[in-house]
């Protein structure tokens, strides 16, 4: 962590309900929360389980594989950081939970639903962050 | 039927030009409309105790209130979610009525969008508000449009239905089509092909520009009062049958990625089936309709959630020609957000008001009961309208 910030990442939108994730990332870890109470997984941070209302759980890191569920490419306007056409995919992770992440380095063309991905952690500047590739 | 059913009624609307450039301040616009609502009805603005708006709007209801030379305002409240809430403010208004809150409420929206800012580009999520920090993680992705978040959504929609870009073709057509014949829509004059639609440019692949809604400077405003009030007024009161909001378990602000079912899709469901129980109406029991086109392909799932045909089965009924006037359900008559303007789905309300008057441009004969309908893909709202 050359230059991470007091929340040990350099994501520049947070909380204390999503610092975990992109610290996760600075470690090339993919983590999401598991509820200890009903021991459900949760991608999308929140501080209370969906299934049982439990404020406690756990970090558990994901394998990093997974299968494309649904896909979008970005083509206008322009994004910040990223080159256009920019397609991005919602996995199904082979742990259950869904995760969105960005496909750079991909031909638009050569993503598709039910394809078989895996996580390809990068930096972008000073931001430890994750990308998809086909497998 | 339930207690807001038929208790209120929309007694007049007023609304400003649509344009690129309106030349004059947010809340000049909202003046005008106000004015023109109450005028239409023929509520002096003294009488003004209510206003309700969406939390995305600029102009304060004090603001419009001193405007409009108003007396005594008690009553004041504002729905999020954009172009989900649209009728929210709708039922806020309803419910102040039958309580005896405010016997006067204003629905307001007001907006430079297209002049001074654009709600198409991408986000700069800031402060780390619990909706920013969602936002933030899917912008994390690159996903920072609402065209790519809907687009997101409609992948799977496509997959799982068999619709294609050329199913979405015929109603980016259909809404051009209408608003052809609209001298307020930027349409106007202005029809479109199906090799128009699959020739224009990718903003966010499946979504096309000409499935995009337009960028609208302008303003729309209603006047709500109780139905015993509107009887007496200048206008055929235009009833509130039903009026309802829809956040169902797993909805996320245009980021439902995580629930069984990603269209756009679940609540609405989860508002229709409010409305028509409160209503005791049926979808059959529907001559027309508004429903919310963001993006025109989200029209497809909203057709299924609000109950006119089963799920996946849109693209038939829309290429069957169900949405134009002589169809099971003709929709979107002033040509739609696609082709008349964009104001967070009020200009569609206003439209519905026309309808149920009979003084619509494209009219639908003999409607006596309309739904209408808010943005998808995020907590939404909905309501249903009718005339004896
Ligand atoms: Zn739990």
């Amino acid at each position: 962590m050359t230059d991470a910030s007091a929340r040990g990442h350099n994501a520049p939108c947070s909380n204390r309900d999503f610092d975990f994730f992109y610290r996760g990332l600075e470690d090339e870890r993919l983590l999401v929360q598991r509820c200890a109470r009903c021991n459900q997984l949760r991608s999308l941070p929140s501080p209370g389980c969906e299934s049982c209302g439990s404020l406690d759980w756990e970090p558990l890191p994901l394998a990093g594989e997974g299968e494309v569920y649904s896909y979008v490419t970005h083509y206008h306007p322009p994004l910040p950081g990223f080159a256009a056409p920019h397609p991005m995919a919602l996995v199904t992770m082979d742990e259950g939970v869904r995760l969105l992440g960005a496909m750079d380095g991909t031909d638009p063309a050569d993503v598709a639903i039910g394809r078989r991905v895996r996580v390809e952690f990068v930096r972008r500047e000073n931001v430890a962050a994750f990308r998809f590739r086909n497998l | 039927m339930t207690t807001i059913s038929n208790k209120t009624a929309i007694a007049g609307y007023g609304a400003t030009e649509f344009s690129k450039n309106s030349g004059r301040s947010e809340l000049r616009l909202a003046v005008e409309a106000t004015l023109g609502a109450l005028a239409d009805a023929g509520i002096d603005p003294s009488e003004v105790d209510g206003m309700s708006s969406f939390t995305m709007d600029n102009n304060s209801e004090q603001e419009i209130f001193r405007a409009i030379g108003g007396k005594d305002l008690k009553f004041f409240t504002r729905i999020p979610q954009g172009g989900g809430g649209t009728l929210g403010p709708v039922q806020q208004a309803a419910m102040a009525i039958i309580t005896g809150i405010a016997n006067v409420v204003v629905v307001y929206r007001a907006m430079n969008e297209r002049s001074e800012y654009r709600f198409g580009q991408p986000m700069h999520s800031l402060p780390p508000t619990s909706d920013n920090v969602i936002f933030a993680y899917h912008g994390f992705a690159g996903l920072m449009t609402p065209a790519a978040m809907l687009g997101l959504m409609m992948r799977r929609y496509m997959h799982e239905t068999g619709a294609t870009s050329l199913d979405f073709a015929n109603y980016a057509v259909l809404a051009r089509k209408y608003a052809s014949t609209n001298p307020n829509a930027f349409y106007y004059g202005k029809p479109i092909t199906v090799e128009d639609h699959q020739t224009s440019r990718m903003v966010a692949d499946p979504l096309r520009l000409l499935d995009c809604c337009q960028e609208s400077d302008g303003g729309v405003a209603l006047v709500i009062v109780s139905a015993e009030r509107a009887r007496d007024l200048r206008q055929k009161p235009v009833y509130i049958r039903a009026a309802a909001q829809g956040s169902p378990k797993g909805t996320v602000s245009l980021g439902g990625f995580y629930k069984d079912n990603v269209w756009p899709f679940d609540e609405c469901a989860a508002a229709g089936r409010q409305l028509y129980a409160q209503s005791g109406l049926s979808p059959a029991d529907l001559d027309a309709a508004i429903i919310y086109d963001h993006f025109g392909p989200t029209v497809f799932p909203g057709l299924e959630a609000y109950g006119f045909c089963a799920k996946g089965e849109a693209k038939d009924f829309v290429k069957d020609g169900h949405l134009e006037i002589g169809g099971k359900l003709p929709i979107n008559m002033h040509g739609g957000q696609l082709g008349e303007a964009y104001i967070h789905g009020m200009n569609g309300v206003a439209e519905a008001v026309r309808q149920l008057r009979g003084s619509a441009v494209n009219q639908v004969p003999g409607v006596r009961n309309m739904l209408v309908t808010a943005g998808s893909g995020l907590p939404t709202s909905a309501a249903i309208l009718g005339v004896d």
